[in-house]
């Protein structure tokens, strides 16, 4: 292209065939690598931390003495690298064009309201749009494991978590998964926060 | 103007290496934001590659399209057997 601009050559054959490379194959292969590169970019930490909004949620996800949940997920490094759209993300049929409709959501509410915010105006106005569901816990969490039965607080809940009646996230389970950005009062303590998480392995939970 | 007959117009009448001009610039700058989301993966440029880039990109390659259908309009088609020797006349 820039040759074309350049020194002008004839637009026979030979110099349409060039062309056809410069603005027909070129392009087409570097959209497809960078649709593949960007799809996978967006599902980064990085990506959602790229916001100045979520500077704090990172910060905290990346603490090694944060006792969040959304801390001691970040630490698993099956998905560290990509904790915010491992546990946000829709899992449902249509789950990932969802997800990405939903994220092209945040920018518009980012373009239109959150850029302006500092940061302690974040804290007050940012919430999930929607309650967490526990199917996106229960992905690994099957709450079938020995482990996971063996919590005796699980006993009486199991139905009520599957169907999604009583949140995992709750303050009076595992607490907030972001617990620095709730009201003081509806924080549970680091205690109580993880008292079901002191078995020694994930495994079979 | 019916549209019809304003793309006819087009066609007959617009200078090609204009139009190659506007596809090179285009497709430049649609190459630069899509390899600037390469290097770069915050949302700006991977949100601007995945769609003005790929807009300006798409758009770069119609022109391109557009002068290719201009040259077949004017190309001249010969049939590649030549036609048979006209039979000597028995006068």
């Amino acid at each position: 292209m820039t040759y074309y601009l350049v020194r002008r050559p004839r637009l026979d054959l030979a110099g349409m065939s060039l062309m056809l490379i410069g603005l027909g194959v070129l392009p087409i292969m570097v959209a497809l690598i960078g649709n593949m590169e960007g799809l996978d970019a967006t599902e980064r930490q990085g990506f959602c931390g790229s916001c100045h909004t979520m500077d704090m949620w990172i910060e905290d996800a990346n603490d090694p003495d944060s006792a969040s949940l959304a801390a001691i997920h970040s630490r698993t490094h099956k998905f560290g690298g990509k904790s915010c759209y491992v546990c946000h993300k829709d899992y449902g049929m249509f789950g990932y064009a969802l997800t990405k409709l939903g994220g092209m959501g945040h920018v518009y509410k980012f373009l239109s309201e959150w850029m302006w915010y500092d940061r302690d105006e974040i804290i007050e106005k940012i919430h999930i749009a929607r309650p967490f569901k526990n199917e996106n816990c229960m992905q690994c969490h099957s709450t079938t494991g020995a482990i996971w039965s063996g919590v005796q607080d699980h006993h009486g809940l199991v139905d009520d978590l599957r169907n999604g009646e009583t949140s995992c996230v709750s303050a009076g389970c595992h607490g907030y998964a972001h617990p620095f950005s709730k009201p003081e009062e509806e924080t549970p303590s680091a205690d109580e926060v993880h008292t079901a998480l002191d078995a020694p392995a994930p495994e079979g939970t | 103007m019916s549209p019809k007959a304003r793309l006819k117009k087009f066609f007959d009448t617009a200078s090609r290496s204009k139009l190659m001009v506007y596809a090179c610039v285009l497709g430049l700058i649609a190459l630069a934001l899509m390899s600037w989301s390469l290097f770069d993966q915050g949302w700006i440029p991977v949100m601007a590659a995945m769609s003005l880039g790929q807009g300006i990109g798409t758009l770069s390659f119609m022109l391109f399209i557009a002068i290719v259908i201009m040259d077949l309009r004017k190309a001249e088609f010969r049939p590649s057997i030549p036609p048979a020797p006209e039979e000597p006349r028995d006068d």
